[in-house]
């Protein structure tokens, strides 16, 4: 089609130029024929050209578009896997934050803190359901000599090893912390005075047959228990308080012993 | 091009530029009100840092937690640097992390993925 025409068109160029021709009545319309075509050839070529560098333009937009969303995609992705992570080294802090505000770091018992929002708990439970409970202090005898004869590396072994067997002879239910230096409470809940004793002689007994080792050597230690059950119209405090006086008083009858508290109010 | 310096707070990183020596430095936990405002010195800064000079360019970050907005300005910011490095520009990013902080070094590592330039992810102690 293309080579038909490239032919005609050069025909007609001949007839238009051949001199023989000038006087046919056809060869002036021809002439202007020949021009407005010419003319349109043109027109179409160049309206062509435009319409292609649109396109072109187009298509190289479109892919710019999902260029950039492909990166923005990758972008966001990667912003929200990072920023999970983030998030999640921040709650881990707050766990570690929260055992470390409420256990001490020696023994890993709970510490004063928990111990108190313990203590909190089981007098509303009294005040509201009285159900009874039980606290006992647990002293360790002439901890100051164990502290001055082994040295402080060692009297914070015996603090160890004691938490441990005491935390293995209470009950899943009770609270064991560390009240202070050598001073341990024992909360017991739903426990009477007569049932914490029983509990109470088993602890005594099993730090009694604790054995330290230090080196070669082999330390013994033995403890002293005041126990006191919560009274109703009492605070926790002198709950402690009675404990506390009963404690004295095993001291004084010899240590490696438990007293409780009289029931009788005071 | 002045130098500028923010002074950190509890919530936003230290930051302070030094045209001369061709630093960037960024210390501190990063979960700044509007993060876009404590950014755009940065990007203005780097961004005129790499059009006027042809000296090498390093981010010297010692950045702890970063909330979303920030690892976003982060990631823009690293960006920068990979298409000044692509235009054969010496830009480089030390990030300083505590031994015992493992896991801000973990962060840096996702951070340092799709950078081809050096990036170096240093323990200080």
């Amino acid at each position: 089609m293309k080579s038909t025409r490239g032919a005609l068109e050069e025909r007609i160029g001949q007839a238009l130029a051949d001199p023989s021709q000038r006087g046919n009545p056809l060869s002036e319309p021809l002439a202007e024929l020949w021009e407005a075509h010419q003319d349109m050839a043109r027109r179409i070529d160049r309206i062509s050209r435009i319409s292609d560098a649109y396109q072109t333009e187009a298509k190289r937009n479109e892919m710019n578009l999902a260029q950039r969303l492909n990166k923005q995609l990758r972008q966001l992705e990667k912003v929200a896997r990072i920023s999970d992570q983030y998030q999640k080294i921040m709650h881990d802090l707050n766990l570690a934050l929260r055992e470390a505000s409420t256990h001490d770091p020696l023994t890993g018992l709970p510490n004063r803190r928990l111990i108190l929002d313990r203590l909190r708990e089981e007098t509303e439970r009294f005040r509201r359901y009285r159900h009874p409970f039980s606290i006992a202090m647990l002293d360790i005898d002439y901890f100051k000599q164990v502290n001055d004869c082994w040295g402080h590396e060692v009297g914070d072994q015996v603090l160890t090893e004691v938490a441990r067997v005491l935390r293995a002879e209470l009950r899943d239910q009770d609270l064991c912390g560390r009240w202070g230096g050598e001073e341990f409470l024992l909360l017991l809940p739903e426990t009477p005075l007569s049932a914490a004793g029983v509990v109470m002689d088993r602890v005594r007994g099993a730090v009694e047959r604790l054995h330290v080792r230090v080196h070669t050597d082999s330390l013994a230690v033995t403890v002293s228990i005041g126990l006191a059950e919560h009274r109703i119209d009492e605070s926790y405090s002198d709950t402690i308080n009675h404990a506390d006086g009963a404690l004295l008083a095993a001291k004084r009858l010899g240590r490696n012993r438990f007293e409780q508290a009289s029931q009788k109010a005071d | 091009m002045t130098d500028f310096s923010v002074a950190g707070t509890q919530s936003s990183p230290h930051i302070h530029s030094d045209w001369a020596a061709g630093k960037l430095y960024m210390k501190g936990d990063s979960y700044p009100e509007n993060s876009y405002e404590l950014f755009k010195q940065v990007f203005e800064w780097i961004e005129e840092f790499l059009a006027e000079q042809n000296r090498p360019l390093s981010l010297q970050l010692d950045l702890l937690y970063l909330n979303t907005s920030s690892i976003k300005a982060m990631m823009d910011i690293f960006d920068m640097l990979e298409a000044a490095h692509g235009e054969g520009k010496s830009v480089s990013v030390d990030w300083f992390y505590d031994q015992r902080n493992e896991r801000v070094a973990e962060q840096a590592e996702e951070f340092k993925e799709d950078c081809s330039f050096p990036f170096q992810i240093v323990s200080h102690g």
